[in-house]
């Protein structure tokens, strides 16, 4: 009795000790505050883009950092739920972060009030509301990458080329998850389906997206040119056995940017071949920056993960966006100087020019009005090994997207 | 030693069902009433407003679920539905320029309506098959939150919601948000304690031991647990509208998933059904618990420069919640309430502990 009373007021003691233990730091680092889903919706991507944050950092670090300051990247879990993101935020707040990623969209969208009130800098890139890209309205928001309208919409530039510049009589499918991350493409299809004349066909898929079968046989007797997916991970999965058994080719799949290796090695890398799908980011190794990071980090028994995370497309998803970030820390640091404030940060996110990382990704120009960089994607082909382009990076219908982002956006009043 | 019971002697029917027999529960509640209002003044604003405040607002919302529930006996999966039809009704109508007051009551209303027009249809079934109907109602409002941007706001399905004001006094300070959720948490806190020695009160106990008996008794089964689900409807409206326009500052249909409905009850099953303390442990233990195993194990980590990887780091704390929950629940399953019961018990008769039979 006794022993277990000491033993829990022990307990207890080292429990307060370590909740308010002190960190104590000599230097003041450039602090990105990571608050991902490591154990629950999102976990199909956020290890590995942690784990090119981490990577990508370590690489800077090792060449002295940006204007000499080191850089600290401080992970935790959110658990995809609203409650804990917000007090992730508050917490790494009070610790000097002003730059914060969630990777999350329930995550990213009950963040923004908060962000937009503190002035800190909330990066969303593939997450959250797509009119966040309008750097007018979400002035501390940076979506950096392409929108999911952006991206929908390069994928029908895509096809025009394939049907050579014209979609006149083409029936192209669209298969979504039935929720906010599958619906948000539609209003952008309809009106380029009016545009351009090519037939719309909606598959909406019920979520968690396991269920597939309705949609497909709806498929097969519509038999649609072309399908667009805007599904996830392993529902991927469900959607290629779908299709073998009704007959539909692999070839007309073009699915979103959340397709990966993983995903490829379950529908089976002969069975995939000829699938596509949209991409930000230059899919495999042979990008400069990872041979310089599996040279200096891994080879040395530095990484922050296991090596085989870094084959995954969604390792190069994480390094475009940290790099985009330090290059805007870079600039920061190039017009101001350091110790890099949100305001300068900021600023220096909003004069990245032209920068694709060595080849990791499209072109990015972010300004103050186009927080999202341009929103260039291409379509790459999985050829039965590896990922192969089909186009140029592209950024089509610009002017249309940029009209339903701004009606959207007009709606936001902070 | 610490309850005290020399001197109480009850007289009358009145004197005995007053709300504190024992003056101990009603020291303590004075005592705890103070360091509630006194909070703002010593803790920082991080744990006031990312921990407390959360805290109050949930236990709220829990003690509305506990009332149909714990009190009445009727499984409910439905609640976040009825929080997300309170907290938009609430939205829409501040944005609309009715003043918040009102908005709440807006709110409340309009869950206690539908949680009511439910009701009618669940009510007709009982135990696990009024459960499943509840859990069509929440994806009914799910269904209806992702397909109607009107209600849910449009662009990416999330609704601004109003600066918050009461009286005419806009409220944004940490402190005075923080005050809000005392002050609604306080309010039904009361309002539950009261409804435990009124007639009501024991209607719904007596159709939650067994409806059948009720009936017998003369207490209209059906009626008591359409009171019941209005009611818990009713706090469970007004206390998502608080959670929206107090700390979520935007209405997003994640926030009101099926998932959220089962951590409600989760919340009060581990905290103790028909419990009122208890509620509060079990959102303590439900909500904060998370973070804080999180937060213990990031620290000790960096402590004794444990190489763990970002995954290990995030999964370790929820098998750790997953444990306490089964510990707790292994060691009183009657939750953490009764655990606090227990040693309230032990106390009362200490440390003439052989007069307790």
């Amino acid at each position: 009795m006794r022993f277990s009373k000491c033993s829990a007021a022990a307990a207890i003691a080292s429990i307060v000790a370590l909740t308010i233990a002190p960190q104590a730091r000599a230097e003041q680092p450039l602090k990105l505050g990571v608050c991902y889903d490591l154990s629950k919706a999102y976990t199909f991507a956020t290890p590995q883009v942690s784990q090119a944050a981490q990577d990508l950092v370590a690489l800077t670090n090792l060449k002295g950092g940006i204007g000499g300051t080191p850089i600290e990247v401080i992970v935790q879990d959110h658990g995809n739920e609203p409650q804990r993101g917000i007090e992730c935020y508050e917490k790494l707040k009070r610790e000097g972060v002003f730059i914060f990623d969630t990777l999350s969209t329930p995550v990213s969208i009950a963040m923004l009030p908060r962000v937009m009130q503190d002035k800190n800098i909330l990066i969303q890139a593939l997450v959250g509301r797509g009119d966040a890209v309008d750097g007018a309205v979400f002035g501390w928001v940076f979506p950096l990458g392409p929108t999911y309208w952006g991206q929908v919409a390069n994928d029908i530039a895509y096809l025009k080329q394939v049907h050579t510049g014209n979609l006149r009589g083409v029936k192209i499918g669209f298969v979504y998850l039935d929720y906010p991350f599958g619906q948000e493409p539609i209003p952008i299809l309809q009106t380029l389906a009016k545009v351009e004349g090519f037939e719309l066909k909606l598959y909406p898929v019920p979520l968690p997206g396991n269920d597939q079968a309705g949609s497909w046989t709806q498929v097969r007797r519509d038999q649609p040119d072309h399908i667009i997916s805007w599904l996830l991970a392993g529902a991927h999965v469900v959607a290629s056995k779908e299709m073998k058994r009704n007959g539909i080719p692999m070839d007309k799949y073009i699915s979103v940017n959340w397709l990966n290796e993983v995903d490829i090695a379950n529908i089976g890398p002969e069975a995939a071949k000829g699938l596509k799908r949209g991409t930000n980011v230059a899919g495999g190794q042979d990008v400069p920056v990872i041979q310089e990071i599996i040279a200096e980090l891994y080879r040395k028994g530095r990484g922050s993960g296991p090596e085989k995370n870094l084959k995954d497309v969604y390792y190069n998803t994480g390094l475009a966006m940290y790099s985009m970030i330090l290059q805007g820390a870079r600039q920061a640091a190039k017009l101001h100087g350091t110790p890099i404030t949100s305001a300068t940060m900021r600023e220096g996110l909003q004069n990245i020019t032209n920068y694709d990382a060595n080849g990791l990704m499209a072109p990015v120009t972010v300004t103050s009005s186009d927080h999202g960089g341009g929103g260039k994607t291409r379509v790459e082909m999985w050829d039965g090994e590896k990922w192969v382009p089909q186009t140029e990076w592209i950024a089509a219908y610009t002017d249309l997207i940029w009209e339903v982002v701004r009606k959207s956006s007009s709606e936001y009043h902070n | 030693m610490f309850y005290p019971l020399a001197g109480v002697r009850h007289q009358s029917y009145l004197s005995d069902s007053k709300l504190f027999p024992v003056p101990t529960d009603r020291n303590l509640l004075i005592v705890l009433t103070i360091a509630g209002i006194g909070a703002p003044f010593l803790l920082s604003s991080l744990y006031l407003n990312s921990y407390l405040q959360p805290w109050l607002i949930w236990t709220a919302l829990a003690l509305g679920l506990n009332l149909a529930t714990g009190w009445a006996g009727q499984l409910h999966l439905g609640y976040a539905a009825t929080m997300a039809v309170g907290a938009y009704a609430a939205v829409h109508a501040a944005r609309f320029g009715i003043p918040w007051e009102f908005a709440l009551l807006i709110g409340g209303l309009a869950a206690s309506l539908i949680g009511s027009l439910f009701a009618f249809a669940a009510l007709r079934v009982k135990g696990l098959y009024l459960a499943i109907v509840t859990l069509a109602m929440q994806f009914i409002m799910d269904w209806v939150l992702n397909h109607s941007p009107v209600i849910s706001g449009g662009s990416h399905a999330s609704l601004q919601s109003p600066r918050f004001a009461l009286l005419g006094q806009e409220i944004a300070s940490g402190r005075g948000l923080y005050y809000v959720a005392l002050g609604w948490c306080a309010l039904v806190t009361v309002f539950m304690m009261n409804l435990q020695r009124t007639a009501l009160g024991r209607a719904l106990v007596a159709v939650r031991e067994k409806d059948y008996a009720a009936a017998i008794l003369g207490v209209n089964s059906f009626y008591y647990k359409l009171i019941a689900f209005s009611t818990s409807s009713f706090i469970g409206g007004i206390g998502g509208a608080l959670l929206v326009a107090t700390f979520f500052f935007l209405a997003a249909p994640e926030q009101f998933g099926v998932n959220v409905s089962i951590q409600v009850l989760a919340m009060i099953i581990v905290g103790g059904l028909g419990s009122i303390i208890g509620t509060y442990f079990g959102v303590a233990l439900i909500l904060l618990m998370p973070g804080i195993a999180n937060e213990i194990l990031a620290n000790a980590a960096a402590l004794f420069r444990l190489p763990l990887g970002n995954e290990t780091l995030a999964h370790i704390p929820t098998a750790v919640y997953g444990a306490l929950i089964v510990i707790f629940l292994l060691v009183e399953p009657l939750g953490l309430g009764k655990l606090y019961a227990n040693i309230r018990d032990y106390f009362l008769v200490w440390p003439f502990d052989q007069f307790k039979k």
